[in-house]
């Protein structure tokens, strides 16, 4: 009875790992036509105000030049909207047609009655598939991913270029400490940002702010060369510049942090222009150490993800680790071979969590929990204490060529330990 | 799922952009008409610009309009896709021991390509992994990754040189490639031949296998080309090889070695004598096939499937048990309490067990290398720490049969 449950295919359920792929276009499809929202929006505003004034002035001035020019404009800008459009078109009918494959292929699945049939096993590598090019894209190995994605030929069922976009923005924050891509994105994305209260845009303003503090204060110290001698009060702002930055940066501050009401912080913040980088005084140490670029990166990936509904981990990490403990038995990391399943005799096959790829990786999971001995049918002892499936026994000692009324140990191979077959014990799992 | 496919095509048939665009032409369409009137008269400039106002304004007014349906169109997809979800959460990362050994996760993708033979794709990320090398995350387990790194670095870097594995991988799917789509048996029993004598210990009649195939082509193949001809050449052919090559068998496997030779005396109707089943056996490249690769990858210390397939899929059998159990445990506010093991049963197919599970009939526990299974002399078997508990050191009646046994008579086995 048990064998009939535990074969049993519930598509349904077996959905959990999937939510990403069809949110993944959805996310896309809106984003998508919220560009062309705006782009129709931003044009017609502007295109009408400029006919208004160029009905005007042509019957002010009647100079008949200009009013053509002023018609060529709007003309070409007009085109140029169009050719955006069109583009966003043709974006939305890939997202689209991405979107129909990914239902085709979850459909497949509802196809499946069992979890043993080759048909599930197929579906099933296809999954992997897309999972491995999840986990490739996170990381950033996007050529990986994408040269994988085109040797399975799955490319409709993983987005390579939305994650190739994102990870652009993380390098450019983690690696080339630069707000400016990350802070366009944040507008292109700004009202679902507001939405989900993130604190992205105003933690790349501070950034920029503390990067402003800094300039200054470096230039400052250009200025007085030689002059170490403004004691104990620590700070002198003097040429070189550097008092002009700190002012731009007060101007930055007033204009894209006061509002935030995070007064601890802003005190912190406004604390900066007295103390220098190089001062390595706390709280403000800490704002200016590099490490924060590595927190924005972070902070980003995961604004982003969650945006996207995306879930914070690789599929492939939840996946795993799921499956690793569901496999994993005691006998995996034992200090015995196991009799059932090892790479010593043809008759029994490598377990997965045993094979080099994954040993190592499962050995910090829980293994998995069983309420009944699952042993081979007719089990029988040997000697030695180790215990066989009599079939199987039987099965290896014909193909080793054992001498009649003889029976070797399959752990030894065809040197092993023989014994007669008398001395061979039926044993009894309860 | 056909609801969603239905909204995704209802978009993409009727809400989409070109109408949009289609108003834009039109805009374009009445300024170029508008300034080729005014080209042609100049002074009917004001008053071809003050018409042109209000047609312009509309148009670029309706492009707008004409977004609606794509809007509301894409707010039902929204919907229906939040009802399919709706008891469906995105799997959280609680139980993530994997964050934390990135290299080791590269490495076994880059095995698993390799043994896909996904060769060109594999050495494409080995060298992208290898310039930007991941960083370890903390996870509950593992709070400070790095300070394991050093161990795991060597691991990863000392058993997985990508190139030899490569090479190992690049000869077994030649040599597939040669048994499945040529036919060809020589670079297996080649390769077959260099091993004998491990593949003979390990009880893998492979090489005998391959040889008896190869007989069975010889034998068959070169009847079909001169079948007029009286002389048995193919079956001459065979005995030859037989003579050269199988007689080396003859210890290990007599009766397989003497029936290909009796098949001789059948050299004219081979199909209607009782050897018909070795000569005329479709499957018989299958199967060899199937077995080379299973023993050269055990040769090399590897499970014949994708070890990474098998953990993917056996993973998302288990996820909905997992979250399951997670949510109940939230809901009751209780902590896990077994850190070894999981608390619940996951019900796999039989094709995911692969060693034997013991678990003590008395204890209901797994045994372990600290607990192992000690049978008594009855031939039951329980649980060491059972065995202890139950006899308290002396002698004492096994719970299963009347037999009564002292506990050193208890012998451990292994399964």
């Amino acid at each position: 009875m048990a064998e009939l449950t535990s074969t049993k295919l519930n598509a349904e359920s077996h959905l959990l790992l999937d939510q990403p792929l069809l949110r993944m276009p959805y996310e896309l499809s809106r984003r998508n036509f919220k560009n062309a929202q705006r782009v129709i929006e931003h044009s017609s505003v502007n295109l009408t105000k400029e006919l208004t004034t160029a009905t005007k002035a042509a019957s002010k001035t009647s100079s008949p030049d200009a009013t053509l020019e002023s018609l060529d404009t709007m003309i070409s800008r007009m085109q140029t909207l169009k050719r955006k459009l069109e583009g966003l078109h043709e974006e939305e009918m890939r997202i689209h047609k991405s979107a129909k494959a990914r239902l085709r292929h979850l459909q497949d699945l509802y196809e499946v009655r069992s979890l043993v049939d080759v048909k599930y096993d197929e579906w099933s590598r296809t999954r992997l598939s897309r999972l491995l090019v999840d986990y490739l894209l996170r990381e950033g190995y996007s050529e990986s991913a994408a040269h994988l994605a085109q040797s399975k030929g799955i490319t409709n069922l993983v987005d390579v270029d939305a994650f190739v976009a994102c990870n652009k923005i993380e390098r450019s924050l983690r690696e080339g400490m630069s707000t400016s891509l990350a802070l366009e994105w944040c507008k292109e994305h700004g009202k679902e940002l507001k939405k989900g209260g993130s604190m992205l845009e105003f933690e790349l303003r501070l950034q920029q702010y503390i990067e402003l503090v800094r300039q200054g204060h470096e230039a400052g110290m250009g200025g007085m060369d030689g002059i170490e001698s403004d004691g104990m009060n620590g700070i002198n702002i003097g040429g070189g510049g550097g008092e002009a930055k700190l002012v731009e940066a007060r101007t930055h501050a007033k204009k894209y942090l006061s509002t935030s009401g995070d007064f601890e912080l802003l005190g912190r913040a406004a604390g900066l222009l007295a103390y220098r980088p190089w001062d390595e005084v706390e709280p403000y140490a800490s704002l200016y150490s590099p490490s924060r670029w590595t927190h924005l990166a972070t902070l980003f990936l995961s604004t982003h993800h969650s945006l996207y509904s995306l879930p914070p981990r690789p599929l492939l990490h939840i996946a795993l680790s799921a499956g690793l403990s569901a496999l994993k038995t005691p006998a995996c990391h034992s200090a015995y071979t196991s009799s059932s399943a090892n790479a010593s005799s043809s008759t029994t096959t490598v377990c997965p969590i045993c094979s080099t790829e994954l040993n190592e990786l499962a050995r910090n999971v829980p293994y998995a929990h069983h309420t009944k001995s699952i042993v081979e049918n007719d089990p029988v002892v040997l000697p030695n204490g180790r215990i066989y499936g009599s079939e199987r026994l039987k099965a290896f000692n014909k193909k080793v060529g054992t001498e009649s009324g003889w029976v070797r140990d399959p752990v030894g191979g065809i040197h092993g330990d023989a014994w007669r077959e008398g001395e061979v014990r039926k044993v009894y799992i309860m | 799922m056909d609801d969603l496919r239905e909204q995704v095509e209802l978009l993409e048939s009727s809400a989409h952009l070109s109408t949009s665009i289609n108003d834009v032409q039109k805009a374009i369409d009445l300024l170029t008409a508008a300034r080729a009137k005014i080209a042609a008269d100049p002074h009917a400039a004001p008053l071809t610009l003050a018409k042109l106002q209000d047609p312009f304004k509309k148009t670029l007014e309706t492009a707008q309009k004409d977004l609606k349906p794509i809007y509301s169109g894409l707010n039902k997809y929204g919907k229906v896709l939040d009802k399919k979800f709706k008891d469906k959460p995105l799997p959280s990362a609680e139980n993530d021991a994997l964050s934390s050994h990135p290299s080791l996760i590269n490495r076994a993708i880059a095995m698993h390509l390799l043994r896909e033979g996904q060769f060109s794709v594999a050495s494409t990320f080995v060298e992208e992994a290898n310039r930007r090398p991941p960083h370890p995350e903390p996870t509950l387990n593992t709070p400070n990754p790095y300070l394991k790194e050093s161990w795991e670095k060597d691991l990863a870097e000392g058993t997985f040189n990508s190139e030899k594995l490569q090479q190992q991988f690049a000869e077994m799917y030649h040599i597939l490639h040669e048994l499945r789509n040529e036919r060809n048996l020589e670079p297996a029993i080649q390769w077959a031949k260099e091993r004998s004598e491990i593949l003979e210990s390990r009880g893998s009649n492979l090489e005998f296998e391959l040889c008896r195939l190869q007989f069975v082509c010889l034998f068959v193949e070169q009847r079909e080309d001169n079948c007029r001809d009286d002389r048995p050449e193919g079956p001459l052919h065979a005995y030859h090889y037989a003579l050269q090559e199988l007689l080396g068998f003859s210890k290990r496997y007599m009766r397989d070695v003497q029936e290909l030779m009796g098949a001789m005396a059948f050299w004219q109707n081979i199909e209607d004598s009782p050897y018909c089943r070795i000569f005329y056996n479709n499957s018989a490249w299958e199967e060899v096939a199937h077995s080379f690769n299973r023993e050269f990858c055990s040769l090399l210390g590897l499970s014949a499937d994708s070890p990474l397939f098998i953990a993917a899929t056996a993973g998302a059998i288990a996820l909905p048990y997992l979250l399951k159990m997670q949510s109940i445990m939230k809901e009751k506010r209780t902590e896990w309490t077994t850190q070894n093991e999981l608390p619940v049963e996951i019900p796999l197919p039989t094709p995911y067990h692969f060693h034997s599970i013991f678990v003590c009939p008395v204890s209901k526990e797994q045994t372990t290398d600290a607990n192992p299974p000690m049978m008594m002399p009855c031939g039951h078997v329980i649980a060491h720490e059972s065995l202890e508990k139950l006899s308290k050191g002396a002698r004492f009646k096994c719970p299963y049969c009347p037999n009564e046994s002292h506990p050193r008579e208890a012998k451990k086995v292994v399964l």
